[in-house]
């Protein structure tokens, strides 16, 4: 008979070994500045355009969060409206069963 | 994977639109005729619109020592195909383009094509190879889910490495370079979106197996083999 919880158990062992190895490589490797991707990424369309930073311009005005933490809780609200709607149709389905 | 807004020259940025748009007014179309077809699809795509939120929001630090955050896109990918899913990408990205500086309205053709398109086109693709095979469902859910979460940043490499081809490899030595950036350290955090996506599904099969049979996601016989084991 198979272990109902299987799935269960392989996602936490997955997550913790994702903590695991990332505490381990922040702690040893040197000079990782844990940017975004994008960042980097942008980083490296400077150096291969050859174009100043300061000549990199929007074609668009954008309006962009004042601060960090700002940006941190309006990424905060994207997660959570993904969290509503996940939680909101689980609960549903759920009640759903119960009701038969 | 979001182009920065002005990261694109304009003719590129016309390009991509140019292929986005009509892929979303199909979408529009095919979202259309899946809702008239059963209106009980609306709370999935609720569930697979909901991951593409949240994870797409949640930077995560990978062992290459900079952030990147996974897609959530694999989901809806096999729930309804690349085209509605690129629909439910353009909103999130809207979002971000609008209120968090991430990405542009300029470059959300480009975006919409990584992430909304041939990330998820990928993964349709290849969860429609292994649906026919005996395969289980957990497995294909984990191949698909991190295999579109990849395809949507190599594609993204490839739309910078088109608009900066280094001087000494061309286009093709840039896209290296580009996968390096963004690719590597997309792998991790698939392996374990995929992972979890798995055990999402095995959720969904708990409470609603029957949307799933009648969306024709998987066979009778292979969410019946599952809940059995419950």
């Amino acid at each position: 008979m198979q272990f109902r919880y299987s799935l269960e158990t392989l996602t936490v062992v997955a997550i913790v070994g994702f903590c695991i190895v990332f505490l381990y490589t922040s702690s040893t490797m040197s000079g990782a500045e844990f940017a975004g991707s994008d960042t980097v990424g942008s980083q490296l369309t400077l150096k291969l355009s050859g174009t100043p930073e300061e000549h990199f311009r929007p074609l668009i005005p954008q309006w962009e969060p004042p601060s960090s933490e700002i940006e941190a809780s309006l990424f905060a609200l994207q997660a959570a409206v993904g969290g509503i709607l996940v939680g909101g149709v689980f609960g549903y389905w759920i009640g759903l069963k119960k009701k038969g | 994977m979001h182009i920065m807004e002005g990261g694109l020259s304009w003719q590129w940025c016309l390009v991509w639109w140019v292929i986005a748009l009509p892929c979303l007014v199909y979408g529009i179309h095919q979202l259309k005729k899946t809702l008239a077809a059963d209106r009980e699809a609306l709370p999935l795509l609720g569930v697979t619109g909901g991951f593409i939120f949240i994870l797409s929001s949640l930077k995560l630090p990978s062992v290459t020592g900079s952030c990147s955050h996974p897609t959530g896109t694999g989901l809806s990918a096999i729930s309804f195909g690349p085209w509605i899913t690129s629909l439910v990408c353009t909103v999130v990205l809207l979002f971000q383009s609008l209120f968090l500086a991430h990405g542009g309205l300029s470059v959300l053709g480009a975006n919409i094509v990584s992430m909304g398109l041939v990330g998820p086109l990928a993964g349709y693709t290849i969860y429609r190879l292994l649906r026919e095979t005996s395969i289980g469902i957990y497995p294909t859910v984990f191949f698909v889910t991190a295999l579109t979460d990849i395809f949507t940043y190599v594609t993204t490499s490839l739309e910078l490495a088109l608009a900066y081809p280094s001087e000494t490899g061309g286009v093709a030595g840039s896209f290296i370079l580009y996968l390096a950036v963004f690719a590597v350290t997309q792998i991790p955090l698939a392996i374990v979106e995929g992972i979890v996506f798995a055990l999402v599904f095995k959720y969904i099969i708990t409470l609603k197996p029957d949307i799933l049979i009648r969306l024709n996601i998987f066979s009778e016989e292979k969410i019946n083999a599952i809940r059995s084991e419950f």
